[in-house]
């Protein structure tokens, strides 16, 4: 049952995005974030699809991949636009019954969904587009400079990779643990929710006690080979930002310059 | 960090953590989250590993996730603040499972009412998370406390 799972979002490719430094992409998916809430009217949306339009493009990634994310969070988007469209007081556009849409109801109702399309996508772009381990490289070295005040980078990127190291061993223990569970007359999948979150114990207990095993193995394991973290570490394959990280973050800076104008209503002036 | 064994326990915590919300994924990334792997929010009780294991298993589920950055952030960092609030409760079993029902509550309840706009009010957003959190953390996290107290011994760092 568990062989169907797809592990992460990762899109593979060579393409020009995927080659860019983890922490390049961290930047300009923060960056894209809270420009979204820069933006006033649709002309801002203009500059964002272009430059999302852009970049899914180099990128490669399937729009069907990108469009997945939004799948979850489908619900939320209609019942967002539905309630603007119809709850937003203004001039009527259309009736339909007692209902009334006004021409300021649909605006809203546009300009939030959008948003909300946008915010996701953009979003999830980033892990469509990096691959975990490399992500997880750019949050140390994004984290390395709060090691001065206690923030323990190294820790938590090493952390992170034994997570997704084990990720994949887990996933097969938890499988041979519910299939002996279910062969012992165990039931995962009928009674209501709170009846199936406490069928779920028989399976998390053997789980703990396989996985604390496996942690004892490899913490005397990595003792044995005096382990010690932090900066006594070297890296077999290093970042560093190269020039087409420093073209990328150009172009982030530009994007949010464009957007902060366009915020503050310079372009309608100009025009 | 105290050590290597620290160090890794709080790893296999964010492993299992990930696993369970992959393992149990419609449930996990859904509008109503009732994410199983909450209730692992009750190991702060037994170990303090627990804490960067739970920030950690929920940034590596959230990067596996639909969501990427968004929950990366506001995700994660409810889990860290509920699993320090827990572990600072842990000498009352019974209150153990409520931080993170709080701190999800407040922290994504405000993150779908002013990142994603959802129509609601502000703490009806929080109330509709901290249900889904309530299920996980009560229905599922307080009886596994009560079962790993059995099991105590495998979380002692030696």
């Amino acid at each position: 049952m568990i062989r169907d799972i797809t592990l992460g979002q990762y899109y593979p490719g060579n393409s020009w995005i995927h080659q860019l430094d983890a922490r390049v992409k961290i930047i300009w998916t923060f960056v894209y974030i809270i420009s979204l809430f820069l933006i006033q009217d649709f002309w801002g949306y203009l500059i964002i699809l272009a430059t999302l339009g852009l970049i899914v493009g180099v990128s490669k990634v399937p729009p069907s991949f990108m469009l997945r994310g939004l799948k979850p969070i489908f619900l939320i988007i209609v019942f967002t636009f539905t309630i603007n469209m119809f709850m937003t007081k203004g001039t009527p556009l259309i009736e339909i019954g007692f209902l009334t849409i006004t021409r300021e109801g649909f605006r809203n109702a546009l300009f939030m969904g959008t948003r909300l399309v946008l915010l996701i996508i953009g979003s999830s772009l980033l892990t469509l587009v990096t691959k975990p381990i490399n992500l997880t490289d750019g949050i140390e070295k994004l984290l390395s400079p709060g090691q001065k005040i206690g923030i323990p980078a190294h820790e938590l990127a090493m952390m992170m990779t034994i997570a997704l190291r084990f990720i994949p061993t887990l996933l097969e223990e938890t499988d041979k643990i519910m299939k002996a569970q279910m062969a012992r007359g165990a039931d995962f999948e009928s009674g209501n929710i709170m009846k199936r979150a406490k069928s779920l114990i028989p399976l998390l207990v053997p789980l703990f006690i396989s996985a604390f095993r496996i942690a004892q193995d490899l913490a005397m394991a990595m003792e044995a080979r005096c382990y010690r973290g932090g900066s006594h570490r070297t890296r077999m394959n290093g970042i560093k930002l190269k020039k087409k990280d420093a073209v990328a973050l150009a172009f982030t800076a530009i994007y949010l310059f464009a957007v902060i104008l366009q915020g503050q209503g310079i372009y309608k002036m100009l025009l | 960090m105290r050590n290597t064994k620290f160090l890794i326990q709080a790893a296999i915590i964010a492993a299992v953590y990930a696993v369970l919300t992959i393992v149990l994924m419609p449930f996990s990334y859904g509008v109503m989250q009732v994410r199983v792997s909450e209730a692992l929010t009750v190991l702060p009780f037994f170990t303090p590993a627990a804490i960067p294991g739970l920030f950690v298993g929920c940034l590596v589920s959230n990067m596996l996730g639909p969501y990427g950055l968004m929950d990366m952030v506001f995700g994660s960092g409810a889990t860290l603040i509920a699993a320090v609030c827990s572990y600072c409760l842990r000498k009352r079993p019974l209150l153990v499972p409520l931080p993170p029902v709080v701190a999800n509550g407040v922290i994504i309840g405000s993150m779908l009412y002013f990142a994603y706009e959802v129509p609601l009010p502000l703490y009806a957003c929080m109330l509709w998370v901290a249900a889904g959190e309530l299920i996980a953390c009560y229905g599922l996290g307080y009886p596994l406390l009560r079962m790993l107290q059995k099991y105590k011994k495998i979380f002692e760092l030696h």
